[in-house]
Formats: C-alpha cells, sequence, structure tokens
C-alpha cells in the first residue's frame, strides 16, 4: 500500500525566516561573552618561526592570545575508529590561511585590532604545490570499480566518444558564516554552530581535547546553507571551546569570509576522462571513464566519481578508474552534488556528444536506455523514472520545436538560441532514527529526532507527515532537530534528510495513536488528541520509536546512539535505487559579445514519493541556479607561486545573481519507492543539481556548435 | 581596524579646514561605500576622517542650463534618475545605473565614486583578517607587484607599467571623460576647475599616487556641457555576470550624427585600461564617414590597436573591440528612436 500524495502547505518557518526571527547559531548572545578572531598563516607551506603577542595584547580589551603552546596534540585514532579532528593550532603550517593564533578579547572590534597586530615570522618550506600540475604533486590511484566486461564491449562498440572534461575548484559560500559559540559551565561544555553534524562536532571535540562526551551538547538551531561545507567537523570548533573552558566565560567566533574560503572544505577541481561505446542500434554498451581530483596530503574526501552513471541507462559494461592528486591546500570535502555534480557534467556532455556523433537526437537518444538492473550487483533497480523525467520535461519545455542542427536557431538580432537536456543522478540514502513523539492535553506536540534544518525544509517535511497521522494542533507542534541533548543526532548530508526522519515520524505517529486508543479503551471521547488527553486528565502521552533500513540491524542503532556514522544506500540487499532527473535549458548566446544568458529552464526529478511539494520544488530551483552559476560563473583561483586562494570574497568569487536567472519550471513524477521505505521517500537535494551544468554545455553546443568540456565557460571560450 | 577621529562639518570651506588641521593620513568621506571598505580590509587606514555629508546644497543636480552641473554630494541614483540626464544624456544614465547595486547607488555619491579604487584581487588582498599578502605596489609601495606575471584576467591593457597594471574599476568617471567633463574642486590654496580626465594618473613608478588632487582638495561639482550628442549615446559595460560586477570591457559612445554621416564621436573605454581611457583613434575612424556596423567594427579595433595584453587578458582586446562596435550602434539606434 502506497500512501497518497501530499498537499502543497507552507515551510513552517517561513514567517519568522521573513521577519529575521529564525534563531542561527552565531545570534546567541550571553552576558560576560567574549569575542574572538583568528589570524590567518600567509605562507602555503612551512612552520611558525616566531610569533610575538605584545603589540596583540596592548590592544585595549584584550584577553587572551591563544598560540601552539596553549594546545596539545590529541590522542592517536582508535583503529577501526573515527577519523582523527581537525588540528588545533600547531606550528607546522600546511596551507595558507592555517590559524596560527586565535585572539579573544571584550569585543569584536578588540579581536580584530589585535589579530591584524599578530605578524609571525615563519620557516618557509623550499617549495610546495599549490596546483595539481605542481612539482610534488603525488597522484594516488584508489581502487576501480567494474562490471561486465569495458574492454571487450568497447572494443566491438559501433561508434565512440573520448573526451576529457574539467570542473575547476569551487567553495559553497551559504549566506551564514561559519561560526563557533562555547559555553563552558559546572563541567559541561555547550557548543552553538550552525551545522550537518551536531553529532560529528561533539565527537570531534572529545576527542581533540580529551574531553568526555556525555559532557558535551551541540545545538545547531537553523542552519543558514549548509550545503556539504558544514557537514565535516571545522577548524575552529575544538579551539574555540578550549578558549572557552581556559577563560571560563563563553566565547564567540565568526570567520571573516576570505578566512571561510581558506579554512573550510571546498569542492576539489576534477578531471574526467570519458569514454563511450555504443552498438549498432545506437544504444550505449561500453564505458571506460578515468577520474581525478585535488587533494590535500591529509584528506580523505574520496574520488567516488562512478556512482549512478551506469545506471542511468542500464550499461552492462563499466569501468572506472579515480585517484587523488595530494598537494598542499586545506582539504576538499562534500559540496552540493559532491560526485555527480562535475561526474554528470562529465558523462551527460559525453552522452550529447554522443548522440551529434550518431545523428541522434538527444531526447530520443537517451529514451532508448529504459534502466531497469544495477550491473553492478545485479538486482533490480526498485525505480527508476528516469525516461518519465525525460518525456514530461520535454513536452514541458516544448522539445520539438528544436530543430536539430547546431547553430540552426537564431533570432532576429542575430542571437544563437540553443536548446539542451543535461540528466542527473544520485544514490538513495538513508540511515537509522530514533525519535520521541510527545502530545500534550494543553495543545503542544513535541516530536525530536535526528536531523538539520539548513534551508531545505526537514522540518516542513516533518510536520507534512505528522499533520496527516496525528488530530494536533499543528501551530503548536514543536520540531526539535540538530541538538544532541534531543535525539541521538545524525550527519544530515548526502540527500538522506527527509528518508530518514519522516518514516520515523509516520512510525511514531501510528504508536501514538494506538497508545491512545489504549488510554481510552473504548470511550468514545471527542475533539483533538489533546482534547481527549484533557478529557482523561493525562497531561501528555510519549513513546519512543526506532527505524532501522532495510539492510541494516540494531548494530546501525548503536552506531547512532554513540554519535557515529551509519548510512546505506544506494545498494541494499536485493535492490538498488537512485533519485533522477532531467533538466531542460534554453540559452541565448549574444552574437558578438558572446555574453550567454539562460532565460528558461524546466527540471523534472523523479525523488519518490514528495513530502513537501513547497520545499521540494524550492530544492530543485536552488539546485538549477547552482548548476548554472558552476556551469558559467564559479571557479575559485590559485595563484601558484603563493598558494591560497585569490578570489575569497563574495565580489570575485563570482555567483549567479537574479538577473542572471530566467525561468525555472519545476516538475515531479511523485511516485513511490516502497523499497526504500513506507513513505516511498527518496532523496531530492542533491540531484538536483546533477547534470544541470550538462544542459547548460548541450545548450551551448546547440546554440553554436562549440563543444565546451572546462567550466565555467567564460566569454574569453565563445568569442 | 585602527583609531581614528571623526568630524563632520558644514560646508566646503570648514572641510578644508579640517583636513588641513588634521594633517596627514585624513580623509574626506562621503556615502563611505568604499573608504569603510577598504578600511575593513586594513588597506586604507586613515587617522581622521572628515565626514561631508553636512554640507548643505552640495547635492544639487541642476539640468537647465547649457552646462549640467552636478553636486559632488548627489547620491548616484538621483542623478541617474534626473528626467534630463534619462532623456538627453542615456550614456551617464546608464554608467550609472550598471556601476553597482540599487542600495550602493543610493549611498554613493557622484564625487566620490571618481575616486573608486581598482578591483585588482592582489590589491584587496592585503594582510589584514584574509590570508592574502601578496606583494602590492599600490597598496604597500616598493613590495612589487604580483599581477604582472599572476593571474591578469581582469588587469589593464592600456596605461599599465611594470609596477602596476591594475584597472581603473569605475564606469561613471569614463563616461564624463567621454563627454569632456569637468570638476570644480576646493582646497586648501582655492577653488579650481580642471577636466576629469586631468584627475587620473597613469601608475608609472608611483601606483599609489592615483589621482593629481593636492592634498585636502575636495570636487565639490561635475560639470558636464550640452551636447546634442549626448542623445545618440549608451554606456556598454560587458561584465562576467549580468549585474553587480565590474566591467570586462566597457565603452562610452556619443555620435553627432547627421544622416547616416558621423560628425563627431567621444568614445571612452572602460575595464580596460589603468585610467579612464579616452580612445581618439576609435572617435578618427568613424569621424566623415558613412556609420555601418562594419565601420563601428573598424573603430573598435582601432580603439585596441596599441592595446598590450599580458598573460591572460588578451581576449579583451577582442571583446573590448567588439563593445566598442556594439556600443557604437546602439547609440546611433537612440538618435533615431
Amino acid at each position: 500500500m502506497t500512501v497518497p500524495a501530499f498537499p502543497d502547505r507552507a515551510r513552517v518557518d517561513a514567517h519568522e525566516k521573513v521577519i529575521g526571527k529564525a534563531p542561527y547559531a552565531a545570534d546567541v548572545m550571553i552576558p560576560g561573552m567574549l569575542f574572538a578572531m583568528m589570524v590567518p598563516a600567509t605562507i602555503a607551506k612551512g612552520r611558525i618561526a616566531g610569533l610575538s603577542t605584545e603589540a596583540a595584547m596592548r590592544v585595549p580589551g584584550m584577553t587572551r592570545i591563544f598560540t601552539a603552546d596553549d594546545f596539545s596534540p590529541p590522542p592517536p585514532p582508535a583503529p577501526g575508529g573515527p577519523p582523527p579532528p581537525p588540528p588545533l593550532i600547531i606550528s607546522e603550517i600546511a596551507y595558507r590561511g592555517q590559524p596560527v593564533a586565535l585572539v579573544v578579547a571584550e569585543t569584536l572590534e578588540a579581536a580584530i585590532e589585535g589579530a591584524e597586530a599578530i605578524r609571525p615570522t615563519y620557516e618557509e618550506a623550499s617549495s610546495f604545490s599549490s596546483r595539481i600540475d605542481s612539482a610534488g604533486a603525488k597522484q594516488e590511484p584508489v581502487k576501480p570499480v567494474s562490471a561486465g566486461d569495458a574492454d571487450a564491449a568497447m572494443a566491438r562498440a559501433a561508434a565512440r566518444h573520448k573526451a576529457e572534461y574539467i570542473s575547476p575548484a569551487q567553495h559553497h559560500n551559504p549566506m551564514e558564516m561559519l561560526s563557533t559559540t562555547a559555553v563552558w559551565t559546572d563541567g559541561q561544555l555547550t557548543i552553538y554552530e550552525g551545522t550537518q553534524g551536531a553529532n560529528g562536532i561533539k565527537g570531534n571535540v572529545a576527542r581533540a581535547l580529551g574531553l568526555d562526551p556525555a559532557k558535551i551538547v551541540v545545538k545547531s538551531p537553523q542552519v543558514g546553507g549548509g550545503f556539504g561545507q558544514k557537514g565535516a567537523g571545522q577548524r575552529q570548533t575544538a579551539i574555540v571551546a578550549k578558549a572557552a573552558m581556559v577563560l571560563g566565560k563563553p566565547v564567540k567566533l565568526v570567520l571573516p569570509r576570505a578566512q571561510i574560503f581558506h579554512n573550510a572544505t571546498f569542492r576539489p577541481l576534477s578531471r574526467h576522462r570519458v569514454e563511450i561505446g555504443a552498438d549498432a542500434e545506437g544504444k550505449m554498451i561500453a564505458v571506460r571513464y578515468d577520474a581525478d581530483h585535488q587533494q590535500s596530503r591529509v584528506g580523505r574526501f574520496p574520488p567516488s566519481y562512478h556512482s549512478g552513471l551506469a545506471q542511468m541507462y542500464g550499461i552492462a559494461n563499466y569501468h572506472g578508474t579515480a585517484a587523488d592528486i595530494r598537494i598542499d591546500t586545506q582539504s576538499p570535502g562534500y559540496m552540493r552534488s559532491p560526485h555527480p555534480h562535475p561526474g554528470c557534467f562529465a558523462f551527460e556532455s559525453a552522452v550529447d556528444e554522443l548522440a551529434a556523433k550518431l545523428g541522434e537526437d538527444p531526447v530520443a537518444f537517451r529514451l532508448k536506455h529504459d534502466s531497469k538492473v544495477d550491473a553492478f550487483t545485479g538486482h533490480p533497480l526498485s525505480s527508476c523514472y528516469l525516461n518519465e523525467c525525460i518525456i514530461e520535461g520535454a513536452r514541458r519545455f516544448g522539445w520539438d520545436r528544436r530543430s536539430a542542427a547546431p547553430s540552426s536557431m537564431t533570432l532576429p538580432d542575430g542571437t544563437q538560441v540553443g536548446l539542451g537536456l543535461g540528466c542527473g543522478v544520485y544514490p538513495a540514502n538513508q540511515h537509522p532514527a530514533i525519535a520521541t513523539l510527545k502530545v500534550m492535553a494543553d495543545g503542544r506536540t513535541q516530536f525530536a529526532v535526528a536531523g538539520h534544518e539548513m534551508g531545505q525544509g526537514i522540518r516542513s517535511t516533518i510536520e507534512q507527515v505528522l499533520v496527516r497521522n496525528l488530530d494536533i494542533d499543528p501551530a503548536k507542534l514543536e520540531i526539535l532537530i540538530g541538538d544532541t541533548s534531543a535525539a541521538p543526532q545524525h550527519t544530515t548530508a548526502g540527500s538522506w534528510g527527509t528518508a530518514s526522519a519522516t518514516p520515523v515520524a509516520m512510525e511514531a505517529s501510528a504508536k501514538l495513536n494506538a497508545a491512545m486508543t489504549q488510554l481510552l479503551a473504548g470511550r468514545d471521547v471527542s475533539g483533538n488528541l489533546h482534547r481527549q488527553l484533557a478529557s482523561v486528565k493525562r497531561p501528555m502521552l510519549q513513546v519512543e520509536v526506532s527505524r532501522v533500513p532495510p539492510g541494516q540491524t540494531t548494530k546501525d542503532l548503536e552506531t547512532l546512539r554513540s554519535g557515529g556514522h551509519t548510512t546505506i544506500g544506494p545498494n541494499y540487499p536485493t535492490f538498488t535505487t537512485f533519485s533522477y532527473i532531467a533538466h531542460f535549458v534554453e540559452v541565448h548566446v549574444e552574437p558578438r559579445t558572446r555574453r550567454v544568458r539562460v532565460p528558461r529552464v524546466v527540471s523534472i526529478a523523479d525523488c519518490g514519493r514528495v513530502i513537501s511539494p513547497r520545499t521540494a520544488a524550492s530544492q530543485v530551483l536552488g539546485g538549477v541556479v547552482w548548476g548554472i552559476g558552476a556551469a558559467l560563473r564559479e571557479q575559485t583561483e590559485v595563484d601558484p607561486r603563493y598558494g591560497g586562494w585569490l578570489n575569497a570574497d563574495l565580489a570575485d568569487y563570482i555567483v549567479p545573481v537574479n538577473a542572471d536567472i530566467g525561468d525555472i519550471d519545476v516538475g515531479f513524477i511523485d511516485r513511490p519507492d516502497p523499497s526504500m521505505n513506507a513513505l516511498g521517500v527518496k532523496g531530492l537535494g542533491e540531484v538536483a543539481m546533477s547534470g544541470a551544468s550538462a544542459a547548460v554545455a548541450n545548450a551551448i553546443f546547440h546554440a553554436t556548435g562549440r563543444r565546451l568540456r572546462a567550466m565555467p565557460f567564460r566569454i574569453e571560450q565563445l568569442l | 581596524m585602527h583609531r581614528f577621529s571623526y568630524v563632520r562639518p558644514e560646508s566646503p570651506e570648514a572641510a578644508v579646514e579640517a583636513f588641513v588641521a588634521a594633517g596627514a593620513d585624513a580623509r574626506y568621506i562621503a556615502g563611505g561605500t568604499t573608504l569603510y571598505d577598504l578600511m575593513k580590509l586594513d588597506i586604507e587606514k586613515p587617522a581622521h576622517l572628515i565626514d561631508v555629508t553636512a554640507i548643505s546644497g552640495m547635492d544639487a543636480v541642476e539640468t537647465g542650463g547649457e552646462v549640467l552641473r552636478f553636486g559632488a554630494l548627489a547620491p548616484m541614483s538621483a542623478v541617474a534618475s534626473d528626467p534630463v540626464v534619462l532623456s538627453d544624456y542615456p550614456v551617464l544614465a546608464e554608467a550609472l545605473d550598471k556601476a553597482a547595486s540599487q542600495q550602493l547607488r543610493n549611498m554613493a555619491t557622484v564625487g566620490g565614486n571618481l575616486f573608486q579604487r581598482t578591483r585588482c584581487l592582489y590589491f584587496r588582498n592585503g594582510t589584514g583578517n584574509a590570508a592574502g599578502g601578496y606583494p602590492c605596489n599600490k597598496r604597500e609601495p616598493g613590495s612589487g607587484c604580483a599581477a604582472v606575471d599572476g593571474l591578469d584576467r581582469g588587469q589593464a591593457v592600456f596605461g599599465q607599467s611594470k609596477s602596476c597594471t591594475a584597472v581603473s574599476p569605475g564606469d561613471w568617471p569614463v563616461a564624463l571623460v567621454a563627454m569632456d567633463a569637468s570638476a570644480e574642486v576646493i582646497g586648501p590654496k582655492g577653488k579650481r576647475t580642471l577636466r576629469v580626465t586631468d584627475l587620473y594618473r597613469l601608475p608609472g613608478t608611483t601606483p599609489h599616487m592615483e589621482f593629481t588632487l593636492a592634498p585636502g582638495e575636495m570636487v565639490t561639482a561635475i560639470l558636464v556641457p550640452r551636447t546634442k550628442a549626448g542623445r545618440a549615446s549608451t554606456y556598454h559595460k560587458i561584465r562576467d555576470r549580468e549585474s553587480y560586477a565590474f566591467a570586462l570591457a566597457s565603452a562610452a559612445v556619443a555620435l553627432d550624427l547627421r544622416g547616416d554621416s558621423v560628425r563627431g564621436a567621444h568614445i571612452a573605454l572602460g575595464g580596460v585600461a589603468t585610467r579612464p581611457w579616452r580612445s581618439p583613434a576609435a572617435e578618427t575612424a568613424l569621424v566623415g564617414k558613412r556609420l555601418t556596423r562594419e565601420g563601428a567594427l573598424a573603430a573598435g579595433r582601432a580603439a585596441f590597436a596599441d592595446a598590450r595584453p599580458g598573460r591572460h587578458n588578451a581576449f579583451k582586446l577582442e571583446l573590448g573591440a567588439r563593445t566598442v562596435a556594439d556600443a557604437i550602434m546602439i547609440a546611433a539606434e537612440r538618435r533615431r528612436a
């Protein structure tokens, strides 16, 4: 039995966000609080030779300056345990912008002035590698992935296409800055931080400072954009916590944006050499794909670029290699649609190039490949509605108006028009959850579960499920997430938030309704649950529920309880499942000065059952905007002589502005995947962006006949 | 973050007096949209701020006479929305409109905008709280220029030296230079009037010295001579996004047309030079000829004939030539409209 479609509802926090009342972590103000500023290293590699704090200590209002001398190295990580936390302040400089001191003062102004007064001397390393082609860059292959026999299939292919595609280094730049506020009272450490992983922060700080995790509470009330930047442990968190513990006063640090560019994770530059072979009927039968990406000396963000591509089109033979290229930078990490964005850009560009080589229409070419089976596992795809996405998108977009030949559509002023398609894929993941549901006679309801609200609307999806299944007052429903004291938390990322939080909300609702039936014991009591409780003179009714996704066990529940990381997907014991999307993009290329405009996009997603139509559509809008930005605008620049990032602010790191964005029409297939969970939810946030940049590239090719393979596509590439 | 004194005099004379009394390291401040930004970046470190926004009458916009007169304190948004400027001088209105967001245009003044400092990435990456500290002769004289052999996609192809390749960032000054504007100035030695183009220095070996005004001098008004070429004019700006970005290449163009033939032309370039760059070569290529798209492109190419590209900005020569050509055709179309 599948659940019916959900109605459109405003997001639960829309009003408080619009009036500026939604609480963010850095908004917290505590009497007696001190303010901190970090001092960034201005060399790319080496060690601190000397650091004088004298001038800084003379700044009025200065409290204390923390340097490498104030921190001892954390104990080595346990074998098989979680990875080591980010280093504290240390003398060895691994990248430009690494913190060399933390200045704490009574006012923010004094902290800034003190930080500017600290000018360490350095012993610079004799050389460093700031680019993947620098001397000293070290290529480290990881294990290849294979299905079928790609070499043999490629050898018998009737047509082949092979090319290299490049995605540049990019930074997330959410509006909310990275921040940490730490409060140490009575042996208890409370950390307020906008994060996607309150549990991860708790574990990292405990390990970095040798504390009992039970003494740490982390609160992440709202996140002003996470996008993966706030999923990993941040460099500053334990440093600020230590300062608060030493000083016995609350300490707040908000990083300036230039420091975020240099300390936060980022999307690494990646290169994709893709070869696709098609048989005599023009069906894709083989893929060979070599990927590598920029990596720090110690980083762990894996080059996993091969997930889902073969499964989009049911390609039976696939061989993918991948490698890290280690250089002297801070560690890269997950940035929205981390692997599928650059991967689908490369792969979907290559699919388009192969279709063009075969003289086939890009829509018809893809539709020949209805995908049913995962070639890597042999398992069925429990749901794959990519073709439905393409068909509905083509209909809304008016694909039939497209004339096939490149450069064949122009406006009267000579503007070249291009219509392009790019598809995307993302694994459908989930994790175990433990939830508490409490309905009270006074009209209130509380629901606590793992999850972080980073703008995607997880509270709104949870509310949809609770309000449908419980007769309660929605105005007094409180959803407690992102708080390690409310429920065991799990990092919210990888599009697993809704698929993990909403099924357990449904189970909790059912359990509470059953408990109520039992409580009433056949009495006919009118009114909603609150009135019924009041009538039987019970102040409240509470249930606790835990849910384990298919393929996981109670061991995974234990991992969740202890603050660990445990997800499953896209490979489940008997099936495989992904989310899919089809983006249709219209570009206009100016005849002479060659600016590229994107007046119109249609994007249709298959994310399983849509729980909150309003926030789901917003997710896709944001993903498409980012896909346009990635294709046409964004790149973080490195001057190889210096390392670091040169365009480290929002003026020079070019993201799209409103004037860059035209109409974006979003639609959903909205068919549940019952294998995933009782609601049939897959996931949406990441797939929303996957393939959008390829659609832009493919549309530019159609408009101009020029194939652009290195993002971002700037004006000089089309002159 | 450095301590500074702050005064708010109520007349131009009192402002000059305050500047003289303050001595070295004083700065006039009006809208603050550039100076506060650079103070936060630890690039500008004034010890004294003389806020001129309390001076009354210095924000008048007078467009009725033979000379348009814009008080230095007039907000950019006020001049851009003046009906005479809109109808008779689209080049001026567009230069202001495309210069910044509405919020900035409401704060920034037309006088202060003349003194906006470069957006060169190496200049703006000071030591402050960023991880920069790149050498920059403009920021720290004698420290060298990282841009010359660095990432110079945005740098100048005209007027640069071995010491500095930074682009003069403004749009409004480019339009004013094209339209032969002048500036009224008051200073310790009294009042004078000079051409706007003469406000700007080439970097040479002293790129930290960007303007010709003596210490304590302040622009009080901008004067634009009335010309019927103003109607057939445009400010055409090409950048990395549709809005809220500095020019990769821009052109201020005003044409005096009789029928299809060009009797006079005003052409200046932005985004490509170390100061607002008038292009007599482009003007000469047009004047006395029938206006055609081919002729416009020839003028654009003439404008860039003696440009000197760096490592990553050679595209500006072709882009700039086409921008000039498109601007000429847009300006001509305006006249017909």
